[in-house]
């Protein structure tokens, strides 16, 4: 009953003093504003992240051809995997099976008179299992098409949107490096690679056809997909995939791998490494911006104690004790905070779905909302308190003789 | 009802030790209008605060209503205050932008039971003091001598045991001091306990009875016609 009837004096001096009001929410809008957007754009991030993780494969190796620290996969010209590199590999104690594929970027396609160019992938029939990703409609890549060396494709959304728009793909023919190819199925969508590509800018066609009819490659393959039973045995297995392949590429000790093993855990590390950096930053000024507000706070408040010694004074005079001046100037602190919040996650999250436009990946989850409410509320407490102790530490008989 | 023996008050600051009551003696009964008279300087407004209990005296005793004050805490002290002493400033004090009924029921914003009938009691009060078509009138719309009828009313909200007034005319005008001054008279044979603070004998002449203040002790002791 005293608290809501104290808690009230607190609304009554909120509303009554408007500018000061409106400067303490201002700040405080500004800092969680600040905060919130920070808190989507990390979590935009991340979740990009998880999922191009998720598009890699727990349970997968990849195996490059070539050495080096190069990103992305490795086309046909540095091709140096054997038929022997992959038997080996699949002989080793955990493996369920290799997926081989060749692959070539940006070759010119054309279907009428549109072009494009996207990758082209030349696949066995199990790189569905391998990818966990087969044709949304239409046929797959078969056996009996690599034993013929048939000259037909599974093309990606993106290749479908940009050579048929809205007309019908499926049994048309299309002109890859001015080999004609029949469309016979549609990929799954899929998104982006961790690398940052674009998955679905993708045109599979049978192994066989790839090697030999277009990119000229009968002896070495480029890219394995190595699929494994126990994701927790990717590290361990990695390490006897290297040992098998310098052997088999007779390396000696000083010579660097000619082959580069990607698993899903060094994937995660990559990825996190270059977002860390920035991830700690960003934190950073994510909550010095509402502590800056908690000082423009504390400031206010106490200008505003000592511009209100006087009705301190009559109310210690007329009974109120030291707890209670104390809790009345500390709930103005903190429904100022707090209103603050509510405002600052109002406008973060508009600010955020701006930025999303702008083609940023957010995310905009209760998360932000926690985080602003707890954070301006703890804000107006930590920030409130000196302010409310100066006021209820106010000598009664001076405080009320003040001019 | 109030027992003072032997009070003193002395400020320190820095170094400088300032002795303004210097050791005061003297009874006050229940039901009395008593006035304490002294020139700026003399040390009343040093003994309103501590007879008001808004500081404690630096040594001697001072019995309010049987409760020993000295021995109080801070708390304690303000819970005195807020059950048995009823103030009227010499600044009104009223909370600017809070009506009338409002700044006479401040004082139970802060007690411990906030009786159900407070505002019928809170518009009586105003009523008695003649303000009935001022009720929720925000001090700005009211004049001096209102101003401090309201803060009667406020002083009279908890059922003090005494009324404290400490210059109440000082800002007013000889007309409206009159008035106040019979609004006292009649709270007082109502039955009221009523200390004034003052520097005017004519309004000092209001009171049974006279103490007269000067440089920190009790001077003179006068019984008013």
């Amino acid at each position: 009953m005293k608290v809501i009837k104290i808690a009230h004096v607190s609304t009554k001096a909120i509303l009554k003093h408007k500018l000061r009001t409106f400067l303490i929410v201002l700040a405080i809008v500004v800092g969680i504003a600040t905060l919130t957007v920070i808190v989507s754009l990390t979590q935009g991030a991340n979740k990009l992240i998880m999922k191009r993780i998720q598009n890699f494969g727990p349970d997968a190796i990849m195996v490059k051809s070539g050495g080096g620290k190069m990103r992305g996969p490795s086309t046909v010209d540095s091709a140096n995997l054997t038929k022997k590199d992959i038997s080996d590999i699949e002989n080793i104690e955990g493996v369920k099976f290799v997926s081989p594929f060749q692959i070539e970027l940006d070759m010119p396609v054309k279907y009428g008179n549109k072009f494009t160019a996207s990758w082209v992938m030349g696949v066995e029939p199990d790189w569905k299992d391998a990818w966990r990703r087969g044709a949304s409609r239409g046929e797959f890549i078969a056996y009996s098409d690599n034993e013929q060396l048939s000259k037909v494709c599974v093309i990606g959304q993106t290749v479908v949107k940009e050579l048929f728009g809205e007309i019908d793909s499926i049994g048309e023919n299309i002109l890859i490096e001015n080999v004609s190819f029949k469309v016979i199925g549609i990929l799954e969508k899929r998104g982006q690679a961790p690398a940052g590509s674009d998955f679905d800018n993708l045109i599979l066609i049978p192994f066989t056809t790839a090697s030999r009819r277009l990119m000229n490659q009968s002896l070495y393959t480029s890219m394995l997909r190595v699929v494994i039973y126990n994701p927790t045995e990717a590290k361990h297995i990695a390490s006897e995939i290297r040992e098998i392949l310098r052997r088999n590429h007779h390396l000696a000790p000083t010579v660097e791998d000619d082959f580069n093993i990607r698993t899903a855990e060094q994937v995660t590390k990559m990825v996190k490494s270059t977002s860390k950096t920035l991830g700690v930053f960003l934190w950073l000024i994510a909550i010095i911006s509402p502590i800056v507000g908690g000082i423009v706070l504390m400031n206010i408040m106490l200008m505003a104690v000592s511009e209100r010694k006087r009705e301190i004074g009559l109310r210690r005079a007329m009974g109120a004790k030291k707890k209670h001046i104390i809790f009345q100037f500390l709930t103005e602190s903190v429904i100022l905070t707090f209103s603050g919040g509510i405002f600052g996650v109002g406008a973060g999250v508009i600010i955020a779905i701006l930025i999303s436009l702008l083609g940023k990946p957010i995310s905009i989850s209760w998360q932000p909302f926690a985080i602003a409410f707890l954070f301006s509320t703890f804000i107006g407490l930590f920030f409130g308190v000196y302010p409310a102790r100066k006021a209820a530490n106010l000598d009664p008989a001076k405080a009320l003789s003040q001019a | 009802m109030i027992e003072a023996k032997d009070i003193t008050k002395s400020f320190e600051s820095g170094t400088l030790k300032t002795n303004v009551l210097k050791g005061i003696t003297f009874k006050i009964s229940k039901g009395e209008f008593v006035a304490i008279m002294g020139s700026s300087g003399s040390g009343k407004t040093t003994l309103m605060n501590v007879l008001g209990c808004m500081m404690k005296a630096s040594s001697g005793s001072y019995v309010l209503d049987g409760v020993d004050i000295e021995t109080l805490n801070d708390d304690q002290l303000s819970e005195i205050r807020n059950k048995k002493i009823g103030f009227v400033f010499q600044a009104f004090n009223l909370l600017d932008g809070t009506s009338a009924l409002d700044n006479v029921l401040l004082p139970l914003v802060y007690a411990d039971n906030y009786p159900a009938d407070a505002q019928k009691k809170a518009e009586q009060l105003l009523e008695a003091v003649g303000l009935d078509d001022r009720i929720h009138y925000k001090p700005s719309e009211l004049s001096g001598g209102q101003h401090q009828r309201v803060a009667i009313a406020r002083a009279l909200i908890n059922d003090p045991a005494i009324i404290l007034a400490d210059e109440p005319t000082g800002n007013l005008d000889s007309e409206s001091s009159k008035e106040l001054m019979n609004i006292l008279k009649r709270l007082h044979s109502q039955g009221k306990t009523i200390i004034l603070i003052t520097h005017d004998i004519n309004i000092a002449r209001y009171a049974e009875r006279i103490v007269y203040l000067r440089d920190g002790k009790i001077d003179n002791e006068e019984v008013a016609k």
